[in-house]
């Protein structure tokens, strides 16, 4: 009796080691069938997260349309609503696009003002090239004749913008600007140029300085928003 | 007889069933596993048909033989010598030593056999 628990014993040993051997050597087989079998396990992977974060991004586009939705729909319930608010949020909006919160686009008049050309004539270069001054003046008179909103070389004038001459260039609000100064304002083009154009005017000084002045009227020009509130001086 | 069957089935179940991971480098040392009980069983055999067989010799020689070969093999990894072919070739000598002697036990039993019916 001993003898076959001791039988059954080998063979139970014996059949788990075969077996055990076989389903080992099988599993590693079929691994072994696809060549890298972990890079695909991690293509896998890779591409199931990459369509979680696509439909999260979806879910979060979807969001975001929702959201704008309703802030559109608040907003033309305020334009829809009473005659107050409607004329609260026009004046909001053109006081925003005076301070340059807004970007902004229109006809208007690009002015262009150059160094004048070297002359034997001038010894002190002062004498023929760009002060700020005239930059001012050209403002000034743009500002005066109904400019909306000017740009020198495509920075935003706001109401606390200061112009410094610093050397050969002008700094505006802190930021450097070479010469030419392309000056563009929008408003109606045939006031403005007309404005500038006056006998006497500022185009006749300017040409007076030997600087020479380009008038382009009628081009639809586009201004970018200043960066931030901040930007205004604080407010 | 049958409860040595049923252990044997009862291995094979097991030994299928079982979902155990070992690291590749281990699987050598199964191998040479597989091969000791195989040589030790056809031994048996051999011994039983030569009238030598006995139990103790047989189930020792089982187990020991089991561990040595694995032994050998974790030492032969460990030594940086391959060892597990020497185990490998020794029980693959005797295993087919053992079948050939089985088989020609069995070749002169059957043709005494023959020779036994034709002289009825």
């Amino acid at each position: 009796m001993s003898k076959s628990i001791i039988f059954s014993l080998v063979f139970l040993v014996l059949g788990f080691i075969m077996a055990y051997s076989y389903s080992l050597s099988n599993q590693r087989e079929t691994e072994n069938d696809f060549a890298g079998a972990g890079f695909f396990e991690h293509k896998e992977q890779y591409r199931k997260e990459l369509i979680e974060q696509q439909e999260r991004n979806k879910e979060l586009r979807e969001e975001l349309g929702d959201k704008q939705e309703a802030v559109q729909e608040f907003e033309r319930s305020v334009v829809d609503g009473e005659e107050n608010y409607t004329a609260y949020a026009r004046e909001a909006e053109e006081l925003r696009r005076f301070l340059g919160l807004v970007p902004v686009k229109g006809e208007g008049l690009t002015v262009t003002l150059r160094d004048g050309d070297y002359s034997i004539d001038h010894a002190n270069p002062n004498e023929y090239i760009v002060h700020e001054s005239h930059v001012f003046q050209v403002i000034n008179e743009l500002y005066i004749s109904g400019a909306e909103a000017i740009a020198v070389n495509g920075q935003r004038i706001h109401g606390n913008s200061h112009i410094v001459c610093t050397g050969p260039v002008i700094a505006v609000d802190g930021i450097q600007h070479p010469a030419p100064f392309t000056i563009e304002a929008i408003g109606s083009p045939e006031v403005l140029s007309a404005s500038m154009q006056l006998t006497g005017g500022v185009q006749d000084q300017l040409l007076n300085d030997d600087i020479s002045v380009t008038l382009d009227p009628g081009q639809t020009i586009h201004m970018p928003a200043l960066l931030s509130e901040m930007d205004t001086g604080g407010r | 007889m049958w409860i040595s069957i049923l252990g044997l089935l009862l291995g094979i179940s097991l030994g299928l069933l079982t979902d155990i991971q070992i690291p590749a480098e281990y699987t050598s040392y199964l191998s040479i596993a597989v091969l000791a009980s195989l040589d030790t069983l056809f031994g048996g055999i051999r011994a039983h048909l030569q009238q030598v067989y006995d139990d103790k010799v047989f189930v020792s020689g089982f187990f020991f033989n089991i561990a040595l070969a694995a032994g050998l093999a974790f030492l032969g990894v460990h030594l940086g010598v391959d060892l597990y072919l020497a185990a490998i070739f020794a029980f693959g000598v005797r295993l087919f030593q053992n079948i050939a002697v089985i088989r020609r036990i069995l070749l002169t039993k059957w043709s005494e056999k023959k020779k036994l019916g034709e002289a009825n």
